[in-house]
Parts: C-alpha cells; sequence; structure tokens
C-alpha cells in the first residue's frame, strides 16, 4: 500500500497538506498520444487533506491549465451555501515521489483563504488510512 | 450565463423518468441532445465518452431518483458567484 508520511511545523495550524500533481486522465493522454496533440504539463499545488469534505475539490483554475472541459456537474452544500450546482473534471492526482495516484471527477469550486488549491476529501479517504499523530506534528496518509 | 453543461442537463432532466425506469443506479453518458448509452460505473462512461469526444464537454451522470449533495463542512469553499460559469 503506497503512503506518504509528512512532518509539518505546526500541524495544528496548517492542517495534513500535502503537495499533489494534476493530470490529464489516463484515457485522455492516450487519445492526445494518438492524435500527436501535446499533452499538458502536470499542475503542481498544495492540497489539505479533509475529513469534513464528502468528495475531493479542486481551484477551477487547475482543470484551466490543462486546458480540460467539465465531464459532469453535482450540488454542493457548505456553511455558506446549499445546493449549488459545480462542474466536473475527471483528472489524475498524482504523488510521484510515493506511487500514490487517483483518478476521479474533481469538482471545481472558489477555494479561498489560505494557500491551498485543493481539498483530499472521503472519496479518496474511503481507499485508506489516515494516520494524525497531532503531538508530533506528523501525519501519514496510505491508499489502496 | 449558459452553462457549457446545460443543453446535457436538460437532456438528462427531460429523459430522467425513462431512465430511472430502465437504468436506475447506473451511469448515462450523455452529448447534447443525444443519450450515448447506459453503463454499469462511472469509470466505463468517462471512458467511451473521452474516446468517442476526447477533450470536448459531455456529461457522465448517476441516474438516481433524488441526487445526493456533495457536503463540506469547511470554511474554505466560498460561494461568490455561479460556479457553472
Amino acid at each position: 500500500m503506497p503512503s506518504v508520511t509528512t512532518q509539518s511545523k505546526n500541524l495544528e495550524n496548517e492542517g495534513p497538506i500535502l503537495e499533489v500533481h494534476f493530470l490529464i486522465s489516463r484515457e485522455l493522454e492516450e487519445k492526445y498520444k494518438k492524435d500527436n496533440i501535446p499533452i499538458p504539463e502536470p499542475v503542481v499545488v498544495k492540497a489539505l487533506i479533509d475529513t469534513g469534505a464528502s468528495a475531493c475539490v479542486i481551484k477551477k483554475e487547475i482543470p484551466e491549465k490543462l486546458g480540460l472541459n467539465p465531464v459532469g456537474a453535482t450540488n454542493i452544500t457548505t456553511p455558506s451555501s446549499k445546493n449549488h450546482e459545480c462542474y466536473q473534471y475527471f483528472m489524475r492526482m498524482v504523488i510521484p515521489s510515493h506511487q500514490i495516484l487517483v483518478e476521479l471527477p474533481f469538482i471545481a469550486t472558489p477555494l479561498d483563504g489560505q494557500e491551498i488549491s485543493g481539498l483530499i476529501g472521503r472519496d479518496v479517504l474511503k481507499n485508506g488510512i489516515l494516520i494524525y499523530i497531532g503531538y508530533a506534528n506528523q501525519f501519514t496518509l496510505s491508499l489502496l | 450565463m449558459k452553462s457549457v453543461l446545460s443543453v446535457e442537463i436538460e437532456t438528462y432532466e427531460k429523459n430522467k423518468p425513462k431512465l430511472l425506469k430502465e437504468s436506475n443506479g447506473k451511469f448515462v453518458l450523455i452529448k447534447e441532445k443525444e443519450i450515448i448509452n447506459v453503463f454499469d460505473t462511472y469509470a466505463d462512461a468517462v471512458k467511451v465518452g473521452i474516446d468517442k469526444f476526447g477533450n470536448k464537454p459531455f456529461l457522465v451522470k448517476k441516474i438516481l431518483e433524488i441526487e445526493p449533495t456533495q457536503n463540506f463542512t469547511s470554511n474554505l469553499i466560498r460561494i461568490k458567484a455561479e460556479c457553472l460559469q
């Protein structure tokens, strides 16, 4: 089971943040190769592991940088809004140094306030183990 | 502003009663006003969508009577304007 363990300077303040790479889906990459279309560079951002998020969300700038079009729409509810419809983009999220890869629909939303560009939600965590060692400022994420 | 998937969403809503009757719980692939097919998994529907349309907008949707809402307890998501723009 691939795992990543991260030491944070202040885990309580920052939260469990990982550097992740977003890429176009495997299927689209294959199609681009066949059609001689240049494959966009991965977008590297910081994402927060959020057990309060039922699904992964990303800033809409990420699919824009990858030149992607939406493949779905879903309703989201947040503390400040109810049943708000947002686009979904099918992409890969990778932590290359640790062989962690997930491919799923990511919801594009505005994300304000911190230097993070994505939330890793329970649709990813359902296939993993999250160990949060607060007193050591350390966390581990393992995914099937 | 009209959303990129407004035609597909309209097509889904128009055909929802029939889809619910025949394929409840499965995944439908829609391009503009056409229902391409129904699949057992989300991945299969997206794969066919990419194969047929490449990087053009299309809609993959789970056929359900009541669509579940994705919930976020964090205040990091601030909805200021419509997302479907």
